[in-house]
């Protein structure tokens, strides 16, 4: 099968939609289908993958309450528009199609081709999408399946679009974190639990200070516990319990995953997947983590790991000093995280998007006059328009 | 005089304009509205193709020998009650027929129930178990094929109920409904009937 994917943020740049692109080309290919993934590049010197087109270098517009980093402009479109005739494509696959860059121009430009489209975030701001509705609407409509990552991801669809999707999550390559073995750098000892944080310590809404304002509630109740904060970003933390380890390799996260007594997740919003949680849960740490929407759905039911009010130290406390207090907790936790993780495979995810893909070839294919060309196509609707007018006329 | 003139001219450039306007609007929305239509037909027959195959591999699973007599037989029962409801409406022949989906929600919601009461997890477990000493490799593929066939059911019925909305939405406009910009095409309808499935096959 010719897959073609594209991505509105610049391929060179770490981010998460970026990385589930890349696994789901790369594991397309590993199975022998032929991927052609665009997106916008940052950096012409960075080497990228054969298989990689850039449609341009992204700019900084402020979009949706950020900085968003898009590619859009005359030249980016005509470069869209080439590789999507050129592509040949059996399905075109494209990630964010609200998102003002190589998506919105691929929607607008794709033909004849089957259409997915998979939503990632869980903030969308109504208003301006309110504004260009009408400029939207019709090249939504081109879409045959819509795809949420998670239930969150598909309320704000509904919310906004009024259309439903179907759920298949983010893939995490659960066997890389299956396999890790426990470092002895970052296990616990009888009377020194060790917790791990994980996420940029200078991002305000990974709950880095939520942590950090409970720990003095958490070494009451355990004196010598250690919170480890792996993850980049700019920030002095000398606060007796935290050990700042910095930017860790992932081998060096799964080891950490599976040696903590627990994984805590402080995030106070923003999340539309809980990809960290997955990886949490598949190392085998018990999950404590705020009740974010994002957060429960992953979790699933029963519960794979324990939740506190998002924001509330003394919450976060509780909950977490219980699940230090019990190694029976922690191993049913564990237990349940492994199993839990499997759902998430990118084996299991893969499987249901060329489901998804088989589908809409299917269903394109089997529809009538997809196959009209351009020129026929509009004579039709010229004539079909007069048709309706004359029948106005006459009634 | 030349005042009136002028007038005279721009409230015919006008009118001749609106008109234009009007009609390019009226032919757009027909258009927009014929693809919305098509895209709810091509969505159908895939969901139409999906069941036949869910029904056939269904089938091929109670023949196969795999499963327990009794277990078969209420499977075969099922699956093959689908694929009769399927040849006595070839929806391709009958675009308005499938549209309504011709009454066989009951039919298919039995043949989920039958794979679920079927396709315990343990029963998966054993199906996929026997592939290893390489026995019964067929069970395995077949029920790998049943289980790719309920997810396609699945992601079939939920893109055809989401195009259908589409359409309905559309056509609930006023300009659409005045002008009958529909012709004669029927309001499709969404599709409801239990595609759960079977807990054995879950991921």
């Amino acid at each position: 099968m010719r897959i073609g994917i594209v991505c509105p943020y610049a391929f060179d740049v770490p981010g998460g939609v970026q990385f589930h692109v890349r696994d789901l080309a790369e594991h397309f290919l590993a199975e022998g289908h032929d991927v052609a993934v665009l997106a916008p590049q940052e950096d012409d010197e960075v080497e990228l993958p054969s298989w990689f087109t850039s449609c341009g270098r992204p700019v900084a517009v402020p979009y949706n309450g950020s900085v968003a980093r898009v590619a859009f402009g005359p030249i980016t479109s005509a470069r869209v528009t080439r590789w999507i005739d050129e592509g040949g494509f059996d399905v075109l696959h494209i990630h964010e199609p609200m998102v003002p860059s190589a998506s919105v121009l691929s929607l607008w430009a794709a033909d004849t081709v089957p259409i997915v489209a998979t939503f990632h975030t869980s903030t969308v701001r109504s208003r301006a999408l309110h504004v260009a509705n009408p400029m939207l609407r019709p090249s939504l409509e081109k879409i045959r399946a819509r795809i949420a990552v998670s239930d969150e991801a598909r309320r704000t669809v509904r919310r906004h679009l009024r259309a439903d999707s179907y759920v298949i999550p983010n893939g995490v390559d659960v066997e890389h974190f299956r396999q890790a073995r426990p470092d002895a750098r970052f296990t616990g000892t009888p009377g020194h639990p060790t917790v791990a944080f994980l996420g940029r310590i200078d991002e305000p809404r990974k709950g880095l200070d939520l942590a950090l304002s409970a720990l003095p509630g958490l070494r009451a109740r355990h004196p010598g516990v250690r919170l480890l904060v792996a993850g980049p970003g700019e920030r002095d933390i000398s606060v007796p319990g935290v050990e700042v380890l910095g930017l860790v390799s992932d081998t060096d996260k799964a080891a950490l995953l599976s040696s903590v007594d627990a994984y805590l997740a402080p995030h106070t919003g923003g999340e539309s997947f809980g990809i960290v949680l997955v990886e949490a849960m598949a190392g085998g740490a018990p999950v404590v983590c705020s009740d974010l929407n994002a957060f429960v759905d992953v979790l699933g039911e029963p519960p794979a790991g324990v939740t506190f009010a998002s924001g509330d130290a003394d919450a976060l406390v509780e909950a977490l000093a219980d699940v230090l207090d019990d190694a029976d907790t922690r191993s049913l936790l564990r237990g349940r995280g492994r199993a839990r993780a499997e759902a998430f495979d990118w084996g299991v995810v893969a499987e249901k998007i060329m489901a998804v893909y088989d589908t809409v070839i299917e269903s394109a294919e089997l529809a009538p006059d997809e196959q009209a060309g351009r020129v026929r196509d509009r004579l039709r609707r010229i004539r079909s328009g007069r048709r309706d007018r004359r029948k106005d006329s006459d009634e | 005089m030349s005042d009136s003139a002028l007038d005279l001219g721009t409230v015919v450039f006008l009118v001749v304009g609106v008109i234009v306007l009007a009609a390019w609007y009226l032919s757009y929305s027909a258009s927009r509205l014929d693809r919305l239509h098509a895209k709810v037909e091509g969505a159908m027959s895939a969901l139409d193709a999906q069941l036949v195959r869910r029904a056939e591999a269904s089938l091929e699973l109670a023949a196969s020998g795999a499963l327990d007599p009794a277990t078969s037989l209420v499977l075969a029962d099922a699956a093959s009650a689908a694929v009769d409801r399927h040849t006595e409406h070839p929806l391709r022949e009958d675009p308005l027929d499938g549209q309504n989906f011709a009454g066989r929600e009951p039919v298919e919601s039995d043949l989920t129930r039958a794979l679920e009461a079927a396709l315990p997890p343990e029963t998966c477990d054993l199906l996929r178990a026997t592939d290893e000493d390489g026995e019964l490799d067929d069970a395995a593929a077949i029920l790998a094929r049943v289980e790719g066939a309920a997810l396609r059911v699945q992601l079939a019925r939920q893109f055809h109920n989401d195009a259908v909305a589409e359409v309905r939405r559309v056509r609930a406009k006023t300009v659409v409904r005045l002008f009958r910009l529909a012709g004669h095409a029927a309001l499709p309808k969404v599709v409801h009937f239990d595609d759960d499935l079977p807990p054995g096959l879950r991921s």
